[in-house]
């Protein structure tokens, strides 16, 4: 969270943001389920400027085997940037922010999938993000509930994800890359809308509780919005009739 | 009770509440049973269970499979079952009980490679299922082309009591190993027969959950080859 | 990577059949490549951008442009790095973690296979001698693997290069720094274009699918350029070609070259 000067006014007089959003409005998101050929399960998402394309293998074999559960299957999650994803080029090797998101995402999915179904086996998932604009973490988890799905891996409910933060003294849904450069909290959220837990919570700034309570409840909505668009990818790649996409 | 109309689900919805028993692919939270995956819900004498559109193969008993091997020690081959859990044939299968095989002997009879059509023995999750090759219509597969369709599909290839495989088994004079795994053995003297035989497979693996198949899979049988 | 794969009995004998009777398993000739779709810009915010899908392999290339310090032996021209990765949606022996030797190769080959052929005129990219050049990075990400991704990155990185846009940059300072809303297009001289075959008994098949080039004796990769001359060769796999085969090989890679250099041409104007 910079806080930094900008020329960029993030909210004009009318309550209208850089984007031309209002501050409950997300970001255009829409999503397509099974876009890979090897991948058991893929999905391509688009939210806002974000494209990320997230493939889903297993359950299948753990290799090295001293990995692999005997009484569960294990989760593991790759969230990786490609080097032209952003604005300046980012060298190929996992830095320690892709690690520490990996690991955040690993934990938002695994109250959601029914690992003890496969015992010593393993679900991968692997998060390209092919362009960046502020909020990956929470586009790469909504894409990755639903390649998970379009897998076949059972879960207990798909987990969406949307951040909440707060930019010129206004609290905001959906924050993009200038806001998140330039404003004062961002607090990405992943959540499962049927069950109604929140799996992934992060905050990088200052709120006031207040302010605190707003965002979680705006996010929240956020993600509800989302879902509907993960359920629609969903319908439309297995419930369609036939119609050729 | 009464039967409800088939719903398409996703994971996490809510299929009905009340007092039913949560069946396959479904779970039971609070008062509501809910789907764990993408598919038709089905509910009827007071079991809700999920028909899946998704998802791979897991190894039950009983089931016939076709494996690929893909390696061996001295006791057992392994073979990919198109699983996660890999098939296990031990040498005993083959060579019987007290016959000590060495590398060559395994190799000679069943390499790298060879496919087979297996049966699978136990399935208990806790190891590699078992498989065999001992049975009728069992064994190494010389011949015929490989095919393979996801194994949800597989129900609908075979259709009402066979009804479906039986239709492009005899229109297209071909025969049809199915293994529950979703691998297929497609043979046939007839190579036209066996082209049509794979495009009326393809066409199922794509339209599988369109209500007028069997009209589309009969019209495509019939119409000219090219 | 092809290591992991063991190819079934039944398709290696179905597809040695199908040779001997002169026909590929997709009824392709042996001369012909898949068929290959070029999309550019799918990366708007890079500077460059192209996905190429060869049948069902599918590669994103990405143009990154930046100032950089030159390499010290050469500090009047520009730079130009490409590289290449597997990602593990791409199939599913595809591993995370440092490269294995069949990535690394893949990287270098497609590296080379753009930057020995010229195609950008790196004396055109210096800002200031010896001090401060044009850096173009050029990276591929393969997003699904059916075979062939020397020639899918080959067409993914000269598609995203000749249709990048290069940001102007002036030294204020001593430093570089970018106008804003001024570019310039890239010193484009030459379009490279790799064809690999692959050698499975006396026959050589262009552009292998992976089951194919899991079953495959040897294999070579050519690039030419658009003069048709041969400016980057790979031979690769345990076994080796005669003298005859590679003359032919070469023929081959400069006509299938040709064909899929107007594809990447059409994939620019198009986008116009």
């Amino acid at each position: 969270m910079g806080g930094r000067d900008t020329d960029i006014v993030l909210l004009d007089e009318n309550g209208i943001r850089c984007d031309g959003r209002k501050v409950n409005e997300t970001r255009k998101v829409t999503i397509k389920a099974g876009v890979l050929k090897n991948a058991n399960g893929s999905a391509y998402i688009e939210f806002g400027d974000n494209k990320i394309l997230v493939g889903v293998y297993g359950p299948r074999d753990v290799h090295p085997k001293h990995l692999s559960d005997t009484d569960t299957g294990i989760l593991r999650c790759r969230y990786h940037m490609e080097p032209f994803s952003v604005g300046e080029r980012k060298k190929p090797a996992p830095s320690r922010r892709e690690v520490e998101i990996s690991k955040v995402i690993k934990e938002a999915l695994e109250p959601a999938v029914m690992l003890k179904e496969f015992p010593r086996t393993a679900v991968d998932v692997y998060m390209e993000v092919l362009q960046a604009d502020g909020g990956t973490r929470c586009a790469a988890l909504t894409g990755a509930s639903v390649a998970l799905a379009d897998a076949g891996i059972p879960m207990r409910d798909l987990v969406a994800g949307c951040a909440a933060g707060k930019a010129a003294d206004a609290v905001i849904l959906d924050v993009n890359n200038e806001e998140d450069q330039a404003g004062q909290a961002d607090l990405p959220i992943g959540y499962m809308p049927n069950l109604k837990k929140i799996t992934l919570l992060q905050l990088d700034g200052v709120l006031t509780p207040e302010e605190y309570k707003q965002c979680i409840e705006i996010g929240i909505d956020g993600c509800n919005q989302v879902y509907e668009i993960q359920k629609k990818a969903l319908q439309d790649k297995f419930f369609s009739n036939g119609d050729k996409q | 009770m009464s039967s409800e109309r088939k719903r398409h689900v996703i994971p996490g919805e809510i299929i009905t509440s009340g007092p039913y028993r949560a069946e396959q692919n479904t779970i039971q939270v609070g008062e509501n049973i809910i789907s764990t995956i993408v598919g038709l819900s089905d509910v009827h004498d007071g079991s809700v269970r999920v028909i899946p559109l998704t998802g791979g193969y897991m190894p039950k008993d009983d089931d016939l499979v076709i494996g690929k091997i893909v390696s061996h020690s001295s006791l057992s081959w392994t073979a990919d079952i198109n699983s996660c859990y890999v098939g296990m044939l031990p040498a005993s299968d083959v060579f019987g009980r007290d016959y000590s095989s060495s590398s060559d002997d395994m190799t000679a009879k069943l390499a790298k490679g060879d496919l087979i059509a297996a049966r699978i023995v136990n399935a208990d999750m806790t190891r590699d299922p078992l498989i065999t090759i001992s049975g009728r219509e069992l064994g190494k597969i010389d011949s015929g082309e490989l095919v393979k369709i996801s194994p949800n599909k597989v129900p609908r290839l075979i259709g009402k009591r066979g009804s479906m495989i039986q239709m492009i088994e005899s229109s297209t004079n071909s025969q049809v190993t199915i293994g529950q795994n979703g691998l297929l053995v497609v043979s046939s003297e007839d190579p036209n027969g066996l082209l049509k035989a794979i495009q009326a497979i393809e066409l199922i693996e794509e339209q599988a959950h369109v209500a007028n198949l069997t009209d589309q899979v009969k019209e495509m049988l019939e119409s000219k080859s090219e | 990577m092809s290591d992991g794969l063991i190819i079934d009995q039944l398709k290696k004998t179905q597809i040695l059949e199908l040779l001997q009777e002169g026909k590929r398993v997709d009824g392709r000739q042996f001369d012909e490549p898949r068929k290959l779709s070029i999309d550019i810009g799918v990366i708007p915010k890079a500077e460059g951008s192209a996905r190429a899908r060869l049948g069902d392999t599918e590669v994103v290339a990405g143009v990154k442009v930046q100032p950089e310090r030159p390499f010290p032996d050469t500090g009047d021209k520009g730079m130009l790095i490409c590289t290449a990765e597997i990602l593990p949606i791409a199939h599913p022996t595809a591993e995370t973690g440092p490269p294995q030797p069949d990535v690394v190769e893949l990287a270098r080959v497609t590296d080379r296979g753009i930057r020995e052929s010229g195609m950008l005129d790196m004396k055109q990219l210096v800002l200031e001698k010896d001090k401060s050049v044009i850096g173009i990075f050029c990276d591929n990400a393969v997003t699904d693997h059916d075979g062939n991704l020397f020639d899918a990155c080959s067409y993914a990185s000269t598609a995203a290069i000749n249709s990048c846009k290069i940001p102007k940059y002036e030294m204020q300072d001593e430093k570089p720094v970018k106008i804003e809303d001024e570019f310039i297009e890239p010193p484009i001289t030459t379009l490279p274009v790799s064809v690999t075959m692959a050698k499975i008994g006396d026959h050589i098949l262009v552009d292998p699918t992976i089951e194919e080039w899991g079953i495959m004796d040897a294999r070579i990769t050519i690039t030419s350029n658009s003069d048709g001359n041969v400016v980057a060769l790979q031979k690769g796999g345990s076994d080796g070609f005669s003298q005859e085969e590679l003359i032919e090989c070469a023929e081959l890679s400069i006509k299938v070259g040709s064909k899929i250099r107007e594809i990447i041409k059409q994939s620019k104007q198009s986008d116009n």
